[in-house]
């Protein structure tokens, strides 16, 4: 909820990721961890982009893969991968991502807004460009991460 | 929080069980009930509703409960006899009761012309002259409760001195009360001088301990009226000679004062004089009835042992069970922590068997024990959440009653089985469906008066409301005896909404289930009782999101019923651990009859990839979970595989097809929905010895789907072609 | 040394209520739910005053004032009786009983704590 709330000037601290070679952030209020890459069990009638659950101390979490998510090309998860455990509202879902590069404290004024050119993804997804040291990172908004409650057909 | 906003909590949630206590009792009655005992629950129910709303000044609820509880007692009483017709208001009183108390809470107004009428109907029930307002002078707003620091005592008005001549009998020491006490209360009314009139106290041979012998006469200086004075003695009129007479005024109060005291030396004087008798400075109390250890000197100090001999001591043993109340939280973290237990007993076990340890070993042997051990603490844990279902099955008599009034029919609600424990989470979440199918039953079950005549049933119509437990399991009915499923009906509408094709050939079994299907109620068509566009497909998910399954059997003409089958606890299943596709998956061994090795010669293909399997007699279509889960695209072939024969609810057969199976364990159910959704074919998931996330396989569903799945899209090309 | 008293109510309310006043002037309070927990209670505690409602299941104040009564070392506990009825049968039953006074609900702390002092030290 901290993310959808910006006040000019307030100062807000950010994590930044990469995928690929794109740079993204997600607002650290909404990480509840980081954690390594760990084989998912499969879950049946689901997205592409669910890698499936994982066992986090006893509770059944979604690995969301970022990339496929974004709509770039999914990644062969390997070890080198990280999942960043995400509050989502009510829920917790892992966001698998290929590595945590960065913690960035801005003000909400070097937020800049999306452009009008970015596709359908880039509308659901991204809140924001920041341009940081010559690198443009794209912070995340996550409430629409995980598939629609809609069920697709069986 | 303040401490008064915390008891008025209290206060509420005490008036839920009131609630469900009085309409309970009042449901015993209409069944036949006549113990005095239930009368009496119901009277004190009402009774402890009032005496918290006073507290609270809650006037609505105060009026509406006295004139209840007026009723009650007259019934209590016998001089209201309890006949259908006064249960039936009753009844209605309970429900206006629980809206004034809900109104109260939320700071609502409730009804108030209905609540006016119910009130003349209970008057009319009431004695003679019974009136709303029978208890006003005792001014209920006043006696509200107010911190003591806020009050001050009222000092009389009127002045003067007053003599008191006080001579307690026996009987005031036998109640324990005590004249000393009595006589600093008076020291609270103004300046005391005391006399003692000891002149019948005997010597001590002839002394009687258990006898009053003692007499004061009392001057108050002050601002007391005598009324102030009385109320003093108020607890000891008629255990004692009370005079109080104005000072000067009467010649009658003329004794001369022997001489003056203050109130240390009466007290002082008060001990000495018991001295001689009992080490104890309490007055002599009188036993009720002349029980031999109270003579002199002996009673003194009665040893310990004579009152356990007491025969009154058998009666501190606890009739019923003692009870605690416990947070709930708390109890969900030991579920949880058990639930981790489970696992991580699970995994040590996996490690030693991965270490090579023989079955025969001590390691292993510990283990197994641990085993054991773990699964009594969870078993013992469970019982704590479990409840009856009587507190759903509760709320529905006032269904009934509802939605019979706004249909015309007149209903009978049965309900067997409220004893029949089971999770509370459980509970929680079989309201809703449980409403939804009893407000069905009497709207489109039941007929109407007429049509019930012309059928020769009696003209109330009867539901039926039934929990027992059958194989671990807790099953539900809900039944009524109207006309039962109109299957040309059902069939019809299934068709016009294109859900099935019209030449579709069905069994009367398959037309039946039809009203599950999602899109077969719309809003459209769906009167106000039954609900708002929920329909039974809305019931049956919500029946399977709990683990449950619903199946309906109809007779025509003599009704339907509904069977939904739950787990008893939403944290535990026993399961058979199986492998597909490189998967391992858990099904539910409840469903399972039997495990075997399909041979090829009993298999047959039915084109594309449906095949049956023969078992004994008989053919039921052979699944493979693989396929169905869509983790493969080809079918395994079946002698590769492992068959686990399975019945549903309703008692179709299937053969469930997996690679192999690696055994049975108890597991804790994981909700993927907690973070996730619902996944079509997936019950909850479970995390296994080795650390990893299993799915808890959905066995009615992938039966469902992929009978469905062939049947209905067959169907709807025939349709769409033909 | 603070006074014990022991209340007996079948209602949480009341005896939440009883307690918020009587806490509230120093009383230590034990409570029980019916007559027959306040038999076991009375067997572990040494009240000074017990405070009673009068409709209660299992075994109602008339008969808990009977049972504490018919033990000689519990003849000298002074009883209140709580109750909404304040018509003199009533009364007269709890006193044939053996209860010391009364105290008439919904009650006003002052009148409670009054009446507490009125029968006990």
């Amino acid at each position: 909820m901290n993310q959808t709330t910006p006040t000019p000037g307030a100062l807000r601290e950010l994590i930044s990721f990469r995928i690929g070679a794109q740079e993204f952030c997600v607002d650290i209020m909404d990480v509840r961890e980081i954690r390594g890459w760990t084989a998912a069990t499969a879950l049946p009638q689901s997205p592409a982009f669910v890698k499936g659950v994982i066992n986090l101390r006893g509770a059944v979490l979604p690995i969301v893969d970022l990339a496929a998510r974004l709509g770039f090309e999914s990644s062969e998860t390997s070890d080198r991968h990280v999942i960043i455990v995400a509050q989502i509202g009510e829920q917790v879902v892992g966001l698998l991502v290929d590595a945590v590069s960065d913690i960035l404290s801005v003000t909400d004024d070097v937020i800049q807004p999306t452009p009008e050119v970015a596709s359908d993804t880039a509308k659901t997804f991204v809140r924001g460009l920041l341009a940081i040291e010559g690198r443009m990172i794209s912070l995340i908004g996550l409430e629409r991460v995980l598939p629609d409650v809609v069920l697709e057909a069986a | 929080m303040d401490p008064l906003e915390a008891i008025r909590g209290t206060f509420f949630q005490e008036c839920e069980e009131q609630l469900a206590e009085l309409e309970t009792g009042l449901l015993a009655m209409e069944n036949g009930d006549t113990d005095p005992e239930t009368i009496n629950a119901v009277f004190r129910a009402v009774h402890s509703i009032k005496g918290g709303a006073g507290a609270f000044s809650l006037e609505a609820l105060i009026r509406f409960a006295h004139v209840f509880e007026t009723a009650m007692d007259e019934m209590r009483s016998g001089r209201l006899a309890p006949t259908d017709e006064v249960l039936k208001t009753l009844l209605r009183a309970s429900d206006v009761l629980a809206d004034l108390v809900r109104a109260a809470r939320d700071g609502d107004t409730a009804d108030e012309a209905r609540s006016a009428a119910i009130v003349e109907e209970l008057k009319a029930l009431g004695p003679e002259g019974a009136s709303e307002e029978a208890e006003s002078e005792e001014d209920w707003g006043d006696f509200s409760f107010q911190p003591l620091s806020a009050v001050t005592l009222e000092t009389p008005a009127a002045a003067g001195a007053w003599q008191v001549r006080f001579r307690p009998r026996a009987d005031l020491y036998a109640k324990a009360n005590e004249s000393a006490l009595l006589l600093r209360e008076l020291t609270r009314l103004g300046e005391i001088v005391v006399e003692l009139d000891d002149s019948e106290l005997p010597d001590l041979e002839s002394l009687d301990p258990e006898a009053a012998h003692l007499a004061w006469t009392v001057t108050v200086t002050g601002d007391a009226d005598e009324a102030a004075i009385r109320e003093v003695f108020e607890f000891v009129d008629g255990d004692c000679e009370l005079e109080v007479t104005p000072v000067g005024g009467d010649a009658d109060a003329g004794t001369a004062p022997l001489g003056d005291l203050d109130i240390s030396a009466l007290l002082a004087e008060l001990q000495d004089s018991q001295v001689p008798v009992a080490p104890e400075p309490e007055p002599e109390p009188e036993p009720v009835a002349a029980a031999p250890v109270a003579t002199a000197p002996a009673r003194a100090a009665p040893p310990p042992t004579e009152a356990a001999a007491d025969p009154a001591a058998t009666h501190r043993k606890p009739e019923a069970g003692a009870t605690i109340r416990v947070d709930l939280e708390r109890v969900d973290r030991l579920i949880d922590l058990v639930g981790e237990l489970v696992i991580n007993q699970a995994m040590l076990s996996q490690r030693v068997m991965e270490a090579g340890f023989a079955r025969a070993s001590g390691v292993a042997m510990g283990l197994d024990e641990l085993e054991q051990l773990t699964r009594e603490i969870q078993d013992s844990v469970m019982a704590i959440r479990a409840q009856p279902v009587k507190s759903v099955f509760q709320r529905m008599p006032r269904l009934v009653r509802e939605v019979a009034a706004m249909t015309g029919k007149p209903v009978r609600l049965v309900t067997e089985g409220e004893g029949t424990e089971v999770d509370k989470t459980v509970i929680e979440r079989l309201a809703d469906p449980l409403t939804h199918m009893i407000r069905n039953a009497i709207d489109h079950g039941l007929e109407s008066p007429e049509k019930r005549a012309e059928a020769g049933k009696p003209a109330e119509g009867q539901v039926r409301l039934a929990a027992a437990h059958r194989s671990g399991r807790i099953v539900i009915e809900v039944a009524d005896d109207g006309a039962g499923i109109n299957r040309e009906r059902v069939k019809q509408i299934a068709v016009d909404k294109g859900l099935i094709a019209a030449d579709a050939p069905m069994s009367d079994e398959e037309i039946d289930n039809l009203i599950f299907m999602p899109g077969f109620s719309t809003a459209s068509e769906v009167s106000d009782i039954s609900g708002r566009g929920v329909g039974m497909d809305v019931v049956r998910r919500s029946i399977q999101a709990l683990g449950g399954r619903i199946a309906i059997s109809s007779r025509p003409g003599k009704g339907s019923t509904f069977t939904m089958s739950l787990p008893l606890t939403l944290a535990v299943l026993d399961g058979m651990v199986v492998s597909v596709e490189g998967q391992t998956l858990v099904a539910p061994i409840t469903a399972i009859v039997e495990t075997l090795l399909p041979k090829a010669s009993d298999v047959h293909s039915l084109g594309g990839h449906a095949r049956v399997i023969a078992i004994r007699d008989s053919y039921v279509p052979l699944i493979d979970v693989g396929m169905a889960l869509g983790y493969r695209a080809e079918p395994l072939a079946a002698t590769q595989g492992v068959a686990l024969l399975i019945e549903g609810e309703g008692g179709q057969r299937a053969a469930l097809l997996v690679d192999a199976i690696q055994g049975q364990r108890q597991v804790v159910i994981k909700s993927l929905e907690a973070n996730y959704r619902q996944v079509p074919g997936v019950a909850a998931a479970t995390i296994l010895g080795d650390g990893r996330v299993a799915l808890i396989l959905d066995i009615d569903t992938i039966v469902a789907v992929s009978r469905g799945a062939d049947s209905l899209r067959a169907e709807k090309r025939l349709a769409a072609t033909g | 040394m603070s006074m014990t008293v022991l209340t007996v109510d079948d209602s949480r309310t009341m005896r939440e209520m009883l307690r918020l006043a009587l806490t509230d002037v120093g009383y230590r309070v034990v409570q029980a739910e019916d007559g027959i927990h306040g038999l076991e209670v009375l067997a572990t505690e040494n009240p000074d005053v017990i405070v009673t409602d009068i409709n209660m299941p299992r075994m109602d104040g008339f008969g808990f004032i009977e049972e504490v009564r018919s033990d000689p070392q519990n003849r000298g506990i002074p009883i209140l009786v709580l109750t909404t009825e304040s018509d003199a049968e009533k009364k007269n039953r709890a006193r044939m009983a053996g209860a010391t006074g009364w105290i008439v609900k919904p009650f006003n702390p002052v009148k409670l704590v009054d009446a507490i002092r009125r029968v006990a030290a």
